[in-house]
This record gives structure tokens, sequence and C-alpha cells, in this order.
């Protein structure tokens, strides 16, 4: 009797093996899938690392074209270049006894100069990770939300100026 | 009962588990032989090298924004022993090309076995012009195509490799030479500042070199630190008036056959200096010609870097003292009967001509320069202690603190020394037996044309650094004098120009002024019979905005300092008040009641 029961309720041996198959096939989709992930992101940080390596010798290019141009300009705005512009456009020294003065109230002939920033952080300016990357579902989902119902708010309203 | 199957699971599984054994074995052994060291260093090798990143050298612009100094680009040319195919080549390449390179040596480095060193890159030149290395390209070039025709891997340049870096230049070339200095950048390592702005400011203008891993492992690259260029300078000095100074300090030498001079034009309410120069004057571009240029004991700046005996200059010095103290004024009187004064009975001190000058008020004897009477001020009204003391509070025997590299003082001989001599007294009241820098000698003469106050002579007006701009302050060094006082002695040194009608005048401006001509000590005395001939002067009078002083060493045409330096003052006096945008006298009273009416 037991033996008709568990034989009644045992599955047929062919079910046991695809089940078998069926595990070792997840096992193996699995391992497959993180592997490619793996793969994937690893292949992205060297994509990224190669990207760094680019810009950083952009980044050196652009300074030494900077440099290079600075000399350039510097060159060519040079007194003596100037001196033997001016003489070329016809330009004669002023003879102290003909200048012409002229009071103008609040100008100051000396100011101080005044070197504004030129200089741009590209780290914090231009960072190499994209937005996409650095948001969260929820920033997403916000975000996209947001620009849909904002595009629907103005598509209804008044243009804007 | 075992399964039909079992077998043949249990097979599969053993092969697969020997195997790997096999490999964790492997890996175990490997990480423990003795070959596991050189595999790992081989790695790290291929991982990156550590590299120092040298920030921008500073700029240095002039008062206007002007650049007297920036960097451009230059190529570090080296061999990459990873690369190298054909060391014949790179070895002919590159010594053809440069004259300092060897054949020999190259193919050596070029042909260095590279398991043996570890070193996998070799520096062969630095500050490679573009020029050579536009040929290179060309010579590159022409390998690929003769190799593409012989389907052969040589010749070839690989291996050779250039590097762009930046090096110093001066688009100005000689413009401000003196004052800049220049930057010996041959050495990478030991590149530094020498002479004037260049050197004082070294450590502002270089920035802070870092170390850096230079990764070539994709995986290790991280974002270069952001490293900030070396300071920007912005100087005092006006290029315009700084050329103009120039021109007219060589035009002044070549016509009157002086040995060399300094001119230095400076605002007297700030102590910025506004021109200064200097011969001999040299390209800073090529600095390896310094010592042809300069050679010992050449001054690098005369300026600040020489001290001399400044001759009747100082009685201006004296003159103030004896005013400020009380000891004389407008009226007073000094009879020159003889054209004689006698120190302690021993010493006779005479006049510039030897002649007697007959009574003669303050204005008649710095008219006249007469030494005498300067002499009888100095010994017999100020007398020493006073004298010394406002010598002294003038910032004469120590430096005045400029901000140029190189900077020359001689000690000031005083009456507790013992080498001083009572005749001292008197021939230091007209600037013989004592010695200054011309610098010094505008620092002191700036307190008569600013009120009474001595202003920090300086020559960086801004220092600009991580984004901000630091502009330095003018700074009261002293005042050794009363604006009464310096107000009187620029009165009275305007009308003994006027009234001695000196070719220092300048038509339509009044300035006050006062020439010298100083006698040469040598070792047996004052034998020589060259002079060095001066002018110091200032104006507009009743508000001056320069002071200008000039010194023409050993000038053959004269030895005057009346004749040889008061001439160029006018001519450099002429020039700078268009430069300065000063209008003549009676325009800019006329301008000045125009604003000041409501």
């Amino acid at each position: 009797m037991k033996n008709r029961l568990i034989q009644a309720y045992q599955q047929a041996p062919w079910r046991v093996q695809l089940q078998w198959i069926g595990l070792f096939l997840i096992f193996v989709v699995l391992i497959s899938a993180i592997t490619g992930i793996y793969l994937s992101v690893n292949s992205q940080a060297a994509a990224a690392g190669r990207e760094i390596q680019s810009l950083e010798s952009k980044i050196s290019t652009m300074n030494d074209e900077i440099a290079e141009l600075t000399a350039d300009l510097a060159e060519a705005r040079s007194a003596e270049i100037y001196a033997a512009r001016a003489e070329e456009l016809g330009f004669e020294l002023l003879d102290p006894a003909e200048a012409v003065y002229l009071a103008v109230p609040g100008y100051d002939p000396d100011q101080a100069l005044v070197f504004t920033s030129s200089r741009i952080d590209p780290i914090a300016e231009a960072p190499i990770v994209r937005s996409s990357y650095r948001s969260s579902l929820w920033d997403w989902f916000v975000e996209n939300i947001w620009q849909v119902s904002g595009s629907t708010a103005d598509s209804s309203g008044e243009a804007l100026p | 009962m075992k399964p039909s199957y079992f077998p043949r699971y249990v097979i599969v599984m053993l092969v697969c588990g020997i195997f790997g054994i096999a490999i964790v074995i492997q890996m175990i052994r490997i990480n423990f032989s003795d070959t596991a060291q050189d595999l790992i260093d081989k790695s790290s090798d291929y991982q990156g090298v550590e590299e120092v990143i040298y920030p921008s050298r500073g700029l240095i612009y002039d008062r206007s924004g002007n650049i007297l100094a920036t960097n451009q680009i230059a190529y570090e040319l080296g061999i990459d022993l990873k690369f190298v195919d054909d060391p014949e080549s790179i070895a002919f390449a590159a010594a053809s090309l440069f004259e300092d390179l060897d054949y020999e040596d190259i193919f050596e480095l070029a042909n260095t076995d590279l398991k043996e060193d570890e070193n996998l890159y070799f520096v062969l030149a630095s500050y490679v012009s573009e020029e050579k290395i536009a040929e290179l390209e060309q010579l590159e070039t022409t390998y690929a195509e003769r190799r593409a025709d012989n389907g052969s891997l040589t010749p070839s340049l690989e291996g050779l490799v250039w590097t762009p870096m930046q090096q110093r230049t001066y688009p100005e070339e000689t413009l401000a030479s003196n004052i800049l200095g220049f930057y010996n950048y041959f050495s990478r390592e030991t590149a530094q500042g020498v002479y004037g702005v260049e050197e004082e400011y070294n450590s502002l203008l270089t920035g802070k070199p870092e170390k850096v891993f230079m990764a070539n492992d994709p995986y290790l690259v991280e974002a270069y630190p952001d490293i900030d260029p070396g300071a920007s300078l912005v100087l005092t000095i006006d290029r315009e008036i700084q050329a103009m100074v120039e021109e007219t300090l060589a035009d002044a030498i070549d016509w009157s056959g002086a040995e060399g001079g300094t001119i230095i034009v400076s605002d007297p309410e700030t102590g910025e200096i506004l021109g200064m120069a200097s011969t001999p004057t040299f390209d800073a571009n090529e600095y390896w010609e310094y010592e042809e240029t300069f050679p010992n004991p050449t001054p690098y700046n005369r300026a600040i870097g020489t001290t001399y005996e400044p001759g009747s200059v100082f009685k201006v010095i004296t003159m103030a003292a004896a005013l400020d103290s009380g000891v004389a004024d407008l009226e007073t009187t000094y009879n020159d009967a003889t054209g004689v004064y006698w120190v302690d009975d021993s010493w006779p001190i005479y006049n510039w001509d030897g002649g007697a000058w007959g009574e003669q008020d303050m204005t008649g004897c710095m008219q006249h320069s007469l030494n005498v009477c300067l002499a009888y001020i100095a010994c017999d009204l100020l007398e020493e202690d006073l004298f010394y003391e406002y010598i002294q509070a003038f910032g004469f025997g120590k430096s005045t603190g400029i901000d140029l590299a190189g900077e020359a003082n001689f000690p000031l001989r005083l009456p507790e020394d013992n080498d001083w001599v009572s005749v001292d007294l008197a021939t230091n009241s007209f600037g013989q037996g004592i010695a200054v820098t011309p610098i010094q000698m505008v620092a002191a003469v700036s307190a008569v044309a600013n009120e009474g106050k001595i202003m920090l002579p300086h020559v960086v007006r801004s220092v600009v650094s991580d984004d901000q701009q630091y502009n330095i302050s003018p700074q009261v060094v002293s005042s050794p004098i009363s604006a009464e006082t310096a107000e009187t002695l620029t009165q009275m040194l305007t009308v003994a120009l006027q009234e001695e009608a000196s070719s220092a005048l300048v038509d339509g401006y009044s300035v006050a002024g006062k020439t010298g001509t100083a006698e040469i000590p040598t070792e047996l005395g004052y034998t020589s019979t060259t002079t060095n001939t001066s002018f110091v002067g200032w104006g507009p009078s009743d508000d001056p905005k320069f002071v200008v002083y000039i010194w023409l060493e050993e000038p053959s045409i004269s030895k005057w300092g009346s004749v040889v330096a008061a001439p160029v003052f006018h001519d450099i006096v002429e020039k700078l008040v268009v430069l300065m945008k000063i209008p003549p006298d009676d325009i800019r009273l006329e301008l000045n009641e125009d604003l000041s009416e409501p």
C-alpha cells in the first residue's frame, strides 16, 4: 500500500529531468545575466576611464593652445610692433604743444586693472557621469512627470514672453 | 538502487573538480613563485607612471594689462623604449636635427635592453622649438612613405616622442628686462627666476607642482587634480613710459659718451615705479647670453644694484634736514667770502668751480650748488647728531625694500664708527664720501615731493591668484620731514631752477630739481678726472605727480650734471607729461577750477 502511494505521487523521470534542466538553465541564465551586467559595467568604466584620459588630454592641449595664442597676441601687441603699425598707418608722435586737454568729471585715467575670473573648473562644470546615471528612479519619475505636466500646463496657458 | 546514469555524473564531476583544483593550485603556485614579483613589477609598469605636473608660470603685465612675460609652447623630445623599432633611424634623425645631441649616445639609449633597464623613457632635449618638431614630423612622413614603398619596417621613428610643454617668453624682448629679470627654464627641476620680479616673486609665479599618477589601465584612471597656474603679477610699470625712458637713456648715453646710466620715474604719492631703465639691457628670451652681456661685476640693474657717491643731488637731503630742524630758513644767509670752508682747520672744502660766491641765501646756495655753504650747514648748524639722524630717517644706510631681487646697500658710516672722520660730515653734506643706490635717492627725494612722507618703492601693483586679485596698497615708510618743509624746499628748488635758467626746465610746467656732479673715488682717492652726473627733479611743483632720477656714469662730453643730466630730465619730462596726461600748469589750474565749481 505504501509503495503504491509513493508510486502514485512520484513524478515521471522525464519530468524530474526537465525540472533539473530547468533549474540548471535558470542558474545559467542568472550567471549569464550577472556576467553580462558585470561586463557591461566594466566596459562602461573602461570607456569612462578612456574618456577621462581623452578629456584630460584635450584640457592639456587647450591650455597649451591658450598659452600659445596668448604669446602670439602679446607679440602682436608689443610696443615695437604697435609703433611700427602706427607709423605705417601714418600716425605721428604727438607734439606736446599741440595736446588738447579736456576736463572729464569722474574720469580716472589710471584706474587699477581688474582681472575677472576666466578659469572654469572642468570637474564642476562638466561632470563625466551623465545626470541620467546619477538620478534615482524616483528622480527620473518626478522629473519626467513634472515635464509632462509642465508642458501640458504651458500649452494650455498664455504664451511665455 | 542508484540510477544507471549516476557513474557518468560522478565522472564529469570529478573531471571538473580536478580541473578546478588544478587551476587553484596553479594560481597559488604562480603567486608564490620566484618570478611572481617580476610579473607584478612588470604589470605595475604598464598600469601607469607617476609624473610631476608643473603649473603654468604666472604672467606678468604692465599697469595697463600689456603682457610683459608669458608662456609659449615648446616640446620635450624623448625616447619611449616600448615602441622603438629602429634605433639607427632615431639616432640619425635626432643627431642631425640637434647639434648638441650625439649619434652614438642616442643610439645607445634607443638600443637599451628593456629587460635590464626599468626606465622606459629617456629625455633627449627640453624646450625644443615648434620648427624643429615640424622638421621631425616631415621626416616621419618621409620614412612612412619609404616604408610603404619598400614594404619594410624600417626606417622608422617609432619610439621617438615629443610632448608639449610651456616655455617662458618675453614678447617685448629687451623692454623692461632689467626689471623683469629672467627665468632659466632649461632644467625643469631646477628652473627658477633670476633677478628682478622673476626672482623676487618666484614662488608665487611658479605655483605648486603636483605628483600625479598617469594610469594606462582605464580602470585606474581618475581625473587629474585641478592644478592652479602660478599667480600673475600686474606691475606698476607703464609700458609706454618704460619704452620712452629706455629710448631716452640710450640716446643720452650715445650723445654724452657715458659708460652707463640709469633713469627712474616714480609716483611720489604711492611709491610706484612707473619706469626704470638701466644699462646694459638684453633680451631675456636668450637668457643664456647673460654672462656675455653682464660681464662680472656689471650689475643687472644699476638702479637698485649699484651704490655710488651721488654728489650734489644729495644737497636736497641736507637742505631738507636744515629747514625741517629749524636751523635754517629761506632768509638764512651764508657769506662765501673765500670760496673755502675749513673742517677742524685741517681739511679745506671748495666749491665746484673753486670760486667764492659772496653772500647767499639758502636758495642761492642750492641754485649755485655751493659745497662750502652745505658743509657749513652740516658742520655748524645741524652738527653731526642731527645730520645723521635725518640721513637715517631718509632711509640711507639700509635697503629701501623695493620688491626687486638684487638690491644693494652700502652701510652708512656714522660718527661712532672707527673709520669715520670729521671731514666726512662736511663731504657727506654734498654727497661725497657716502654711497647710495639710485632707488635710495628716489625714495628719499620722494619725501620732498610727497608732503614729507616716504612711500615704499614697489613695482608690483596687484597679484592675481586663484581667481582673486590682491591689490597692493601704498605704504608709508617714514616721514622724515614735515609737509611744510617739503613745500618750502620744493618752492626753493623750483625758483633755483628757474633763476639758473636750467636746461632741465620744461615749457609750461613748473618743476623742482637739483643737478649732481660727483667725483669718483679710486683706491688712491679722488684722482679720477671723470665724474658721475645726476639730476633729480619732480613736478608739477604745486602738486607733484612724478619724480625723475637720472644718473649718467662717466660721460665724455662734459663732466657737469647741469650739462649732461639736466637736458635728459627735460627730454624725459616733456614726453612724460603727455603720457601721464598732465596738462601744462595754466590749463591744469583752469581745469581744476572748472571741476571744483558746483
